[in-house]
């Protein structure tokens, strides 16, 4: 299938990250099955399943957010450009800050705008003096699309911004430490309309700097935002492919029945 | 394909609906096409003005397909096979659009025809080659409505034949044009009824490789065979 728009064509394809036979285990429930999937470079890749397909769970496989459930298992093989991320060399707190995380709810620190954003780099030590700081946290508010909105009220409170602007700011939050890739959990359901095309539109971007994975129940914005779609179903990932050709000739009836709303 | 029941179930109705009309619609096309191949043989002037004012209908129902579909993507953003569905359908609409509009002027051509003296048996011939391309017709839309690829397969195929017959009739006519200069006018509007009898059944050809793509989702692949014999000087 030939993608026409070119601004969505699938250029880059060096793997980021690589995933061979993962598991996943909440306890004996298997929630993940031997999922082989490779996440390119600079693209965007869409995870789209119904409700505890394992989508969710998979995303949050691949910068160790399960590390922090207790009856959470992770088996298989992991690697960020051909590093295992499982490895027990490996510090979770400096693999999340190369592969970051937005949420579905917007959950800026009970902060100021600038600290919310200057937080990262500070802990990780990537800055040496304020004017440096300074220049990351504008840019970063920069590449979000936010900066002309808040540019005026730095130290105000994060929490006191909109829906929409709260999430723009977790995303400039959340690329402030220079993140390789970007894990997106549902970033726009708590979203009006307006926002969400700002947020996609701004996915778009951040597309041609990071590898970005996003988690979607809404199958329109899975089509619209990515250049990649994987369907899971119950633990399986049943189809990876072009989002041109998952939308329109998808190869398994049951991504076909799922993206064309006939099963649950 | 997928043949159970969307979760919207009026998902299912609009796309029932669609193809209903465009079944009703190849039904008024093949009996235009077969209307008008009667009264050429028939020299019936009469049925001939009622194919002529039966097209409206048909430009009419291409409408309302068109707007159908569209108002179907805009308010349901079909996917895959759905989407497969409605695209093939607009595309089927266009041709039995133009297909009615061949008809038309057959039956145009018809109203002159009557008032000249009849091209040896070519007339004969002509509405014979009109029922074949009205069963391929129906063939094709047979198919579309059973999913059948196969089927669609046999259409895409079948076309040489109207071809081989178009030559036939060609040849046929300028037989007759040479042996007397007075049939020259006649046989030419044989001539342009049988061009676009052939064209109806290329446009056959086409639903049938829309059947091939919405059953598949890939576009019918490789030359379809022609018969085109015609030399470069008969051509």
């Amino acid at each position: 299938m030939n993608d026409m728009r070119m601004e969505n064509r699938v250029d880059a394809q060096t793997v980021k990250i690589e995933a061979r036979k993962a598991q996943v285990f909440y306890g004996t429930n298997h929630a993940i099955k031997d999922v082989d999937v490779d996440i390119l470079d600079k693209t965007v890749t869409a995870f789209i399943g119904p409700s505890g397909c394992g989508k969710s769970t998979f995303l949050r496989c691949l910068n160790r957010m399960n590390d922090t459930i207790p009856s959470c298992r992770v088996e298989g093989k992991i690697t960020l450009e051909g590093e295992d991320i499982y490895d027990a060399r490996v510090d979770p707190v400096q693999l999340r800050a190369k592969v970051g995380m937005v949420f579905q709810k917007p959950n800026p620190f009970p902060k100021s705008i600038y600290d919310n954003v200057a937080y990262g780099p500070k802990i990780h030590g990537l800055t040496r003096n304020k004017a440096e700081l300074d220049e990351i946290v504008e840019s970063c508010l920069r590449k979000a699309a936010i900066w002309n909105e808040v540019k005026d009220r730095l130290q105000a409170p994060g929490t006191g911004l909109s829906g929409g602007q709260q999430q723009r700011l977790c995303i400039a939050r959340a690329i402030a430490t220079g993140p390789e890739v970007l894990l997106m959990d549902e970033p726009c359901s708590a979203l009006d309309p307006i926002a969400t095309a700002q947020v996609e539109e701004l996915i778009d971007e951040l597309r041609s700097q990071f590898s970005v994975v996003i988690v979607t129940h809404s199958m329109q914005q899975a089509a619209r935002v990515s250049q990649k779609t994987a369907f899971f179903h119950l633990g399986h990932l049943v189809e990876y492919g072009e989002t041109g050709q998952i939308f329109t000739n998808p190869k398994d009836p049951r991504t076909e029945s799922y993206i064309s709303g006939r099963i649950g | 394909m997928n043949s159970d029941q969307h979760i919207r179930s009026a998902f299912d109705r609009d796309l029932e609906a669609v193809q209903a009309l465009i079944m009703k619609m190849g039904g008024m096309v093949e009996a235009a096409l077969n209307d008008a191949a009667t009264a050429l043989t028939q020299r019936d002037e009469e049925l001939a003005a009622r194919v002529r004012a039966g097209d409206a209908a048909i430009d009419a129902l291409e409408e309302q397909v068109q707007s159908e579909c569209a108002r179907l993507i805009a308010l349901r953003s079909p996917t895959a096979t759905d989407l497969r569905t409605v695209l093939s359908v607009m595309r089927i609409a266009s041709s039995l659009e133009r297909c009615g509009d061949y008809a038309k002027n057959l039956a145009k051509r018809v109203s002159v025809l009557v008032t000249m003296a009849p091209v040896g048996g070519s007339a004969g011939s002509i509405s014979r080659m009109a029922k074949s391309v009205q069963v391929l017709l129906k063939d094709a839309l047979d198919a579309f409505i059973q999913r059948d690829a196969d089927a669609a397969s046999n259409v895409r195929q079948s076309d040489q034949e109207i071809d081989q017959f178009y030559n036939a009739v060609f040849r046929e006519l300028l037989t007759h044009m040479m042996e007397d200069p007075r049939n020259i006018t006649a046989a030419m509007h044989l001539h342009f009824i049988a061009k676009n009898i052939e064209r109806v059944g290329d446009h056959a050809t086409g639903i049938a490789e829309q059947v091939i793509y919405l059953v598949t989702g890939d576009m019918a692949e490789g030359d379809r065979p022609k018969a085109n014999s015609l030399t470069a000087e008969e051509a």
